[in-house]
């Protein structure tokens, strides 16, 4: 591994007073899970690593319909916390999804959402979810919305100064969710993920409806024209079936030397019609 | 630097800036129970649990350590005897070139810790991450279900 | 078992499910691996790789190199004395005739492929190592290339070696092919393709090699082969005596150990250095660096009766020996002998062809050509079944050799063949079928049958030596150059020992693979080891018994018929008895020596020409037949393995557990040869040089395999086995595919069978 100098801040703005001197040579360890293999295969070199885990970035809090985590919340806590058992069960339901046991005893939301993998569960999650991303440096701190925050492969819109400190994600009541990906082997990242959320309207009528993929784009994606299909609209296997459709053809997924992008376009059909099938059963229970 | 491993500290020189836990526990104080087989956090051989979870270690910076207990492969023997755990891989012909060996019995006991009576299907989702080559996981499978249905004193 | 002969009954420790010596170390982390061990001084070895799949090496200047901090050495071909290796064929073994090839220890003026050795660098830590590799200057003019071996078969291909892209060619022609398919009631044509894959041993290449007293250049190491003590002094020129190779127990090896890895490298620089130097490499560089399995275009026409009965065979096989020969020639060896599969073909014509490309190499990996010729010969079969509306297990049935029957290649089989009834036995294991869980899910099931050579090439004289001694005390020790890569080599030997000398297990001690303290017993490969040091283990000790019981024979004035060795003591049929050490105390006074080396020699015989179908290539077979049922998602592609059942006849079980492991490990193999992994290439560019692309199956993937022993009594090792480390890696691809096809209709032809591939084959993707 290269050689580089090894900061450990115990404030925020500790940390952003580091990125703020160094720039684009430093580099931010969270979880580790996605920047130390880059380092042991030496595909990175920075000059600075900051290691920000001992940050207070941790905690999960209900405030005014949206719940508010801190970018150090690990995965494995995604999956423990009763908080976001209750408010926001989608987001429990992707950890079993994330690598292996090892990668969720580490490895961090907003590590994840930094590292902005386009097929990875939870930015495309936190972008269903029309999440809020806050960004701090030692100028201030912005909020971004998820739909913004996501620009390419690997590649957000933060500025080298910038730790992203905090998420929060609307907790709508009454909503239906899913997730349905396909992936080479088990535990790997997906080659096509697809995330559901529905809510139904006293009459049985989908009041709102968000379509997020994974795999299929630079970036992930919402497929808003099949979510206002849907909204207003009795959920009926013909309509979700519709919905899938329209949401697969907006695709054009890239090929690559592993999975067709055809085959991706093919399966983000397949698995938009069962994810809403399965969340409206969700939404009616 | 402080190193609590399997209940005993060790003090070690500080490591350098970019040395993994695994370089550290390997290179520096030859502790061999952890193994490098990929680098990246794939294969589990690497596996060591740090305050009861597993991780990687080769994923690790020794200097992000701060004195948290790790534990090895060796800290699970009683009074210089085998863990139940590791008998029952022993007896159940679970081990062949044993090198994900270490890495399972960690993954195993820390999944059983919140998982008592799990079944075949669950064993094997929780040892997803930890990769053999030799054994087609069945017998290690055997073993651990042996153990978690006699309980932690026969194995 | 019509014709099997009995299997010996009345065994204490052989045939019993005995837990391994080294098992109780690897729990507790205890065994010491070869990158486990350091010395004082030692320095860190690199390899510098080219880049390009083609290229000429234009400029190559070490001087930034070594002067960069902490360099020791910095080698390139003009330092290495002989540069050649010879890669016939490894081990104790002569060269035969055309198969000899050579590749060089560092590039020379030229690199063939990407990842080819360039230059050889050690320094006091890797860090400076792989720094100093930075500042080699070297400059590469790309040539041009070929990546496919058909391509590199055309007229004008570039050529990859002076002597022109074919490699190796074999042929076998018996009968009247014309008549037999004027014969057939039906004709089956298919093309099949296997793809490149890696070993993936979990432990990486490894070693460490120093100076010992006296100028022994001592090379620990993970290896499959600890006779290449031979290769290395040559490249070294020293004398043969003066290298020494200590095998340490491997974390795998599955072929992959097989050629020289690092003990070159390592001997060269501790030559050089005149310090120890070790060498690990990470999982990037072994699976950009390592030889790979063949892949292959399988061509096959079958004509077969309304019986099922095949009548003629053409067969046609192209295999991608990469842009070094390594084992190719002799793994095309095993395919052509094997591509009609373990059926009587009256009529058969095989022509198969390597040829080099400029791929990475490939060269051994547990099945060595035998195996992918099993996705050919049995999707044929099962085709040939469904088109005539035929059970598969009968197929088999009817096809299958027996004991009497010649090969195509004109060996007779010597010993039972008992497919028919393993073919049952798997497909009955699989049980009640499974119902589909939802509409859009297809279950089907499919049968691979196979046989797989174990014990070398006849005319290679394989031989193997064990030695056997008791302390005073009574206690034993074994010695034997055995590699012991995972499956029991070397506590299958402390078995064999114990059930003949009748002293406890845990009495005995063996060390193994070591080419200066253990006698030689050739490589851990070809299914060869329970055979090989099994026989000369049990020959050691059974001499060994003979040359003990007259002793005791007189302290006990019986006879020597009356005696037994049992529980750590010679016990006469009258029930009085000596112990062992009162009795190595009076060997002692008698001069009686209380060791033994044990030698065996395998039935050899001379090359024979395969065309002229004359004769016997491989000492015997091991036969096996897979039953796979699968959930075929009608919507998506993707299969799950549901149940699988894998039956080989095994001779006798020596350890009936570690048969099972063997026989689920090489299924679980098998089926990430079928279903999932690949060594993708493009333009002899390896795109999957991590665990993240380069995809193994983990625990999630796979079912459990209901392993199905059985015991014909018939083979040519120790108390009749027969060799299992190969045999089960062949059937799954077949199975799985044929399972696939019951289940959808849909034939998949090309390996590995992905989700995408099963998809496009079901139309749902244009």
């Amino acid at each position: 591994m290269p050689a580089f100098a090894y900061e450990a801040p115990a404030t925020v703005a500790d940390a952003v007073d580091l990125l703020r001197r160094h720039g684009a040579d430093a580099k931010v360890l969270a979880g580790g899970q996605s920047l130390v293999p880059l380092l042991n295969y030496h595909l990175a070199d920075p000059r600075v690593v900051v290691d920000i885990n001992d940050l207070p970035l941790t905690s999960v809090s209900a405030v005014d319909g949206r719940l508010h985590l801190g970018a150090l919340v690990r995965h494995h806590q995604l999956g423990e916390s009763s908080e976001i058992a209750a408010r926001c069960p989608v987001l429990r339901e992707a950890v079993a999804l994330i690598g292996n046991v090892r990668v969720r005893s580490l490895g961090t939301l907003g590590g994840s959402l930094a590292h902005a993998d386009p097929a990875a569960e939870l930015p495309m999650i936190t972008l269903a979810l029309d999440g809020r991303f806050t960004l701090t440096s030692a100028s201030g701190a912005r909020t971004v919305g998820a739909r913004e925050f996501f620009t390419g492969p690997l590649t957000t819109v933060m500025r080298p100064d910038e730790l992203l400190t905090e998420i929060d994600v609307a907790a709508p009541p009454a909503t239906g969710w899913a997730i349905e990906e396909i992936a080479r082997r088990a535990g790997d990242f997906a080659i096509v993920a697809v995330t559901a959320l529905v809510s139904l309207d006293a009459g049985g009528r989908v009041s709102q409806a968000r379509l997020a993929f994974g795999g299929v784009a630079p970036t992930p994606v919402r497929a808003l024209a099949a979510e206002d299909a849907l909204a207003g609209h009795e959920p009926t296997a013909e309509r979700l079936a519709g919905a899938a459709t329209l949401a697969r053809d907006a695709l054009s997924p890239q090929s690559d030397a592993f999975v067709s992008g055809a085959y991706r376009r093919h399966l983000a059909g397949v698995l938009t019609r069962r994810a809403l099938t399965r969340a409206v059963a969700r939404a009616r229970t | 630097m402080k190193l609590l491993i399997n209940g005993r500290t060790r003090e070690v020189e500080a490591p350098a800036a970019d040395q993994t836990l695994l370089g550290v526990l390997r290179d520096t104080l030859g502790i061999f129970d952890v193994k490098e087989g990929c680098g990246e956090g794939v294969c589990g051989a690497c596996t060591v649990l740090l305050d009861g979870r597993p991780i990687s270690s080769c994923l690790f910076l020794a200097a992000a350590v701060r004195g948290r207990a790790i534990v090895t492969v060796k800290g699970l023997e009683r009074e210089g005897g085998l863990h139940p755990l590791q008998e029952a891989f022993v007896r159940h012909g679970a081990v062949q070139c044993g090198f994900c060996t270490p890495g399972m019995l960690l993954t195993a006991l820390a999944f059983l810790e919140t998982n008592p009576r799990p079944d075949r299907d669950e064993i094997r989702h929780a040892l997803e991450g930890n990769l053999c080559r030799c054994t087609g996981y069945a017998k290690i499978v055997d073993a651990i279900e042996a153990y978690a249905r006699n309980g932690d004193d026969r194995g | 078992m019509a014709d099997a002969t009995a299997v010996e009954s009345g065994l204490r420790v052989v045939g019993r499910p005995i837990p391994r010596h080294d098992a109780r170390d690897k729990v507790a982390a205890a065994t010491a691996y070869a990158a486990d061990f350091a010395l004082p001084g030692m320095l860190h070895a690199f390899v510098l790789r080219s880049p390009y799949p083609s290229a000429k090496i234009v400029r190559l200047d070490t001087a930034r190199a070594l002067a960069t901090p902490g360099v020791a050495a910095v080698l390139t071909a003009r330092d290495v004395p002989r540069n050649a290796l010879s890669t016939d064929v490894p081990g104790q073994t002569t060269t035969v005739g055309p198969l000899r090839a050579t590749l060089h220890v560092l590039a020379e003026g030229r690199v063939r492929h990407q990842g080819e050795p360039v230059a050889l660098i050690a320094a006091e830590t890797l860090a400076q190592a792989r720094a100093a590799a930075e500042a080699v200057d070297v400059e590469y003019a790309p040539l041009p290339a070929v990546f496919s071996p058909s391509e590199a078969l055309a007229p004008g291909a570039p050529a990859v070696h002076d002597s022109g892209n074919l490699l190796a060619q074999w042929r076998i022609a018996r009968g009247d092919l014309a008549a037999g398919f004027a014969r057939a009631a039906v004709v089956v044509e298919g093309e099949y393709v296997t793809q490149f894959v890696d070993s993936a041993y979990l432990e990486p290449e490894s070693g460490v090699a120093w100076i010992d007293s006296d100028g022994v250049i001592t090379i620990r190491l993970s290896t499959q082969v600890i006779e290449h003590f031979r290769d290395v002094a040559e490249v070294l020129d020293v004398p043969q005596n003066r290298v020494r190779v200590i095998g340490t127990y491997l974390g795998g090896g599955f072929g992959g150990k097989e050629d020289v890895t690092v003990e070159v490298y390592l001997g060269l620089l501790a030559l050089r250095t005149g310090r120890p130097v070790k060498m690990v490499w990470t999982r990037q560089e072994s699976l950009l660096g390592r030889a790979k399995r063949h892949p292959y275009r399988l061509r096959y026409r079958t004509g077969a009766l309304s019986t099922g009965e095949i009548v003629a065979q053409e067969i046609d096989l192209l295999g991608d020996s990469g842009a070094y020969a390594y084992l190719s020639a002799l793994v095309l060896l095993y395919s052509t002998v094997t591509a009609a599969g373990p059926y009587r073909t009256p009529a058969v014509s095989v022509t198969a062809r390597v040829a080099y490309t400029n791929n990475p190499p490939t060269s051994a990996m547990r099945g060595f050509g035998a195996m992918q010729t099993v996705f050919g010969y049995e999707s044929q079969m099962e085709r040939v079944a469904r088109a005539l509306g035929l059970d598969p297990v009968r197929v088999r049935a009817v096809n299958a050799l027996r004991k009497g029957d010649t090969l195509p290649v004109g060996q007779v089989m010597e010993t039972h063949v008992a497919l028919p009834e393993l073919a049952a036995r798997a497909w009955e294991a699989l049980g009640t079928p499974t119902s589909p869980r939802a509409p859009h899910v297809k279950i089907g099931r499919g049968l691979a049958c196979n046989f797989q050579p174990y014990g070398r090439i006849v005319w290679l004289h394989d031989w193997s030596s064990a030695w056997i001694g008791f302390e005073m005390d009574g206690s034993l020790v074994v010695r034997c150059g055995a590699p012991d890569v995972g499956g029991g080599q070397a506590s299958s030997l402390v078995q064999i020992a114990s059930e003949v000398l009748g002293v406890p297990l845990e009495r005995i001690v063996v060390h193994v693979s070591d080419s200066a303290l253990t006698p030689l017993s050739g490589t851990t490969t070809a299914s060869r080891q329970l055979y090989m040091s099994g026989n000369a283990c049990l020959k050691a000790a059974r001499e060994l018994r003979a040359q003990l019981l007259p002793v005791a024979a007189r302290m006990l004035d019986v006879a020597v018929e009356a005696l037994e060795m049992v529980d750590g003591e010679v016990v006469a049929t009258d029930g009085r008895s000596v112990s062992l050490r009162n009795l190595l105390a009076q060997c002692a006074r008698a001069s009686v020596p209380r060791s033994h080396l044990g030698v065996y020699h395998a039935p050899s015989g001379e090359p024979v020409d395969l065309h002229a179908g004359a004769g016997k290539v491989f000492p015997d077979y091991t036969f096996g037949a897979h039953a796979a049922e699968v959930e075929v998602d009608t919507e998506t592609g993707e299969v799950r393995v549901l149940r699988y059942a894998a039956a080989h006849d095994v001779g006798r079980a020596i350890n009936p557990q570690s048969v099972e492991g063997q026989i689920q490990g090489g299924a679980v193999q098998g089926l990430g040869y079928g279903l999932m992994e690949e060594v993708v290439l493009e333009d002899g560019i390896n795109l999957t040089t991590s665990f993240a692309s380069y995809l193994i199956p983990t625990a999630a993937d796979v079912p459990d395999v209901e392993a199905i022993v059985l015991e014909s009594g018939e083979g040519l090792g120790p108390f009749h086995a027969r060799g299992i480390g190969e045999p089960p890696i062949g059937p799954p691809a077949a199975a799985i595919a044929n399972a696939i096809e019951a289940a959808t209709g849909a034939r998949i032809t090309r390996l590995p069978i992905t989700a995408e591939r099963v998809a496009r084959a079901l139309g749902l993707v244009s």
